[in-house]
């Protein structure tokens, strides 16, 4: 029972740190229609200028200090790439974010080298919050879940509540009716842009600490915060939730079980038939459990091709 | 793309050739074919530099016949396919000598196309040089007469890790097995299990996970503080080991790690504190002998760096390779015989810093020593600019670091 209660922290706080970076992401989506193939570069780019700038401010600092670095790069971004090929299409805006990607991640490597640096978690914040199924529960995964959760909540009330939430709310729904009342759109798109990967920046600056930051950390997430952006809905901020936590606690259970197919096919009496059969029959769960957010994208996909909370088509 | 280093030297060689009127023939060609672009550069780049070291070391001697041995350089682009086609490329470009190291998929690939390609063109062979594809089937199932392994394998990692730390205490009785989910992870599975009785532990759980695409490890830690291990043994590298010993030690458990890759650069600068107390299993280490450490000297006065990681191993195999040739002198056209290249290669000694290596004739795996180590702060050689090192705590001679041939590889060797 303890086991199970860890598995579904720890998929939590997973689940809050995916959230983190595919906000953004989705918000850009839902805001310019355009994938953002530079956005986990942002997420990479918050940790490293978190690490560089940790020597000189300290940590907390550093955290803080960060995100704005690279909402700040995230701005010029929209206001001098992404606006001058806007009028050429979706592709090519694509096609810029894609290089722009490859770019950063070669620009890291010429400043910080090729292998991980020691951005690490400061030692007044690695102590142990409380003891769960006879692990120590480090406090500073409950940050990155608080700071997480922090987020969404202030997101969704701006969203929701303010008066810029509903400007922006409406450029993102009908960009040109807004234009035509007087609002002005590209701003908040460039806004929009800067406060996305400013976002993934602070997702950076604190999961780089905990995890490692090295220049291969882009590839690792970028491609599970695109699962989670599909399998949420391109553009809702409440899909993004959903399936982070969703894709953090399957992958998290997943990993304890060492269950195959063979021992469900055992129910019905073909166990001993599936084992002499082989091959994937005989595969655990829990060497499977990283692939288990691909397996629900397709499953995604082809009952609910705009996603969970997905209403754009 | 490929990129010639040394390139002065054939255009001397022909300057030379031209003012003195003497025919002179093809110098040496040497192909490193590695992953020099892309997310796994900094291993690719790490071989390409070791090899660099061995191929100047034997050009210092004198060379081959008189000329320098040229390095010639291939990116493979991370993958096999784009292996294949450098292989292709570099034969094409007049290279008797492969290179290659970064992971045991490429390797695979190419071994069995230099197969293919000494079958199909008898008189102009081409032998691969393996300096870091640890996969058993390379020495195994798929051996040939013209692949050389100068690396160890899962089997040769593991044995010295049980019995150094049997020696010390530390070994422990419960040992976790933790992999990655392919080749390499599963040959380690197996020879930790097969080593179950040699260090007197159980394996109390094995896991297989997927490859470098965790980013978080809990739920695995959670398994090791349920099967209360003493010690995790794993084959892991790169994040899927820095992210696993961090959230252990994150989640307070005591486990000791007893690994094959932790000298990685960027590992110890990554982990800290969190890397102490951990033990690796690698053939060199500077702090071994008065031998070691001038080797380690010398190398950080050519490349800018002390050799680490995979570079030892790569540099001590062009050596042995540059040994061999000192035996077959190239025929008066100029040309080499690879044949005989190959079966001295099977005779040669070499003295490394370490001590006495060879080449097994059977399965050609290099048989060489080994050390374990331990990172410390007390280490006399500090790595990735933090206070700690490794600290060597056994060094085994090739024959006790020795496993035994596979019964899978079946050699044909050319009359």
């Amino acid at each position: 029972m303890e086991h199970l209660l860890v598995a579904i922290l720890n998929g939590t706080i997973y689940g809050l740190l995916l959230f983190m970076v595919s906000a953004g992401l989705t918000l850009i989506f839902g805001m310019m229609g355009v994938l953002n193939f530079a956005h986990a570069s942002f997420y990479m780019l918050g940790a490293y200028v978190a690490y560089a700038l940790s020597g000189v401010l300290g940590f907390a600092l550093a955290v803080i200090v960060s995100p704005l670095v690279v909402g700040a790069v995230g701005v010029v971004v929209e206001r001098y790439f992404l606006r001058r090929v806007h009028r050429f299409g979706h592709a090519h805006e694509l096609l810029l974010t894609f290089g722009l990607s490859f770019i950063i991640a070669e620009l890291i490597k010429l400043f910080f080298g090729n292998f991980p640096v020691d951005y690490r978690v400061p030692a007044d914040l690695s102590f142990s919050a409380f003891r769960i199924g006879g692990t120590d529960y480090p406090v500073y995964r409950l940050i990155m879940g608080a700071v997480a959760l922090a987020m969404f909540g202030v997101i969704y009330a701006l969203l929701t509540t303010t008066r810029v939430g509903i400007v922006v709310r409406s450029a993102i729904f009908r960009p040109r009716m807004a234009e035509a009342l007087g609002h002005n759109v590209p701003l908040v798109f460039m806004g929009v842009f800067g406060v996305g990967a400013a976002l993934a920046g602070l997702a950076g600056a604190l999961a780089g600490a905990f995890y490692t930051t090295n220049p291969n950390m882009a590839l690792e997430l970028g491609v599970l915060v695109f699962v989670v952006v599909v399998i949420g809905g391109l553009g809702s901020l409440e899909g993004a939730m959903v399936a982070s936590l969703l894709i953090g606690i399957v992958t998290s259970l997943a990993v304890g079980i060492d269950a195959s197919f063979a021992d469900l096919l055992g129910i019905i009496g073909l166990g001993d038939w599936a084992r002499a059969v082989g091959g994937p029959l005989t595969l655990q769960v829990s060497s499977l459990a990283a692939t288990i957010p691909f397996a629900l994208m397709l499953l995604v996909l082809l009952v609910r091709p705009s996603g969970l909370f997905g209403d754009k088509s | 793309m490929k990129i010639r280093t040394g390139f002065l030297a054939p255009i001397a060689a022909v300057l030379l050739a031209s003012t003195a009127g003497v025919a002179s023939a093809e110098p040496l060609k040497v192909a490193v074919i590695e992953t020099l672009s892309g997310p796994q550069a900094s291993t690719g780049l790490l071989f390409k530099t070791a090899a660099k070291y061995g191929i100047d070391k034997i050009n210092a001697g004198g060379g081959y016949g008189g000329e320098p041995i040229v390095l010639l350089e291939y990116d493979n682009q991370g993958g096999p396919v784009g292996a294949a086609d450098k292989v292709k490329a570099a034969i094409a470009d007049g290279a008797r000598f492969i290179v290659q190291g970064a992971s045991s998929a490429v390797s695979g690939q190419i071994t069995e196309d230099v197969r293919k390609y000494n079958i199909r063109n008898p008189g102009k062979e081409v032998i691969f040089l393996n300096v870091g594809g640890e996969a058993l089937e390379l020495t195994g199932a798929k051996c040939h007469f013209h692949h050389f392994r100068f690396n160890p394998n899962a089997q040769v990692r593991v044995k010295p890790m049980v019995l150094a730390m049997k020696d010390a205490g530390i070994l422990g009785t419960r040992v976790y097995a933790m992999n990655q989910n392919y080749s390499w992870g599963i040959d380690m599975e197996g020879a930790i299990v097969a080593n179950a009785p040699l260090g007197g532990y159980t394996v109390v759980e094995k896991t297989l996970h997927d490859v470098n695409k965790i980013q978080d490890f809990s739920p695995y830690v959670a398994k090791i503080a349920a099967a209360n291990a003493e010690t995790v043994m794993t084959g892991n590298w790169s994040n899927d080991l820095l992210l696993l010993m961090k959230a252990t030690r994150g989640a307070g458990l005591k486990a000791r790690f007893a690994t094959a890759f932790l000298d990685q650069p960027g590992n110890i600068a990554n982990a800290g504190e969190v890397a102490v107390g951990h033990v690796v299993s690698h053939p060199f280490n500077a702090e071994a002998s008065e031998a070691s450490a001038a080797f380690a000297e010398d190398y950080k006065a050519k490349t800018g760096h002390y050799p680490v990681f995979i570079e030892p191993q790569t540099a001590f195999g062009v050596a042995m390779v540059g040994e061999a040739l000192k035996s077959v002198p190239p025929a008066k056209d100029g040309s080499v015989d690879i044949n005989a290249v190959a079966k001295a290669i099977e005779t040669v000694k070499v003295k490394t810093p370490m001590g006495e290596a060879s080449m097994r004739a059977a399965d050609h795996q290099a048989q060489i020593p080994m050390v374990v180590s331990i990172v410390a702060e007390d280490a006399k050689f500090k790595v990735d600019g933090t206070p700690l090192g490794f600290k060597p705590m056994k060094v085994f001679t090739a024959a006790e670091a020795s496993s035994p041939v596979q019964e899978a590889c079946k050699m044909t060797r050319p009359n």
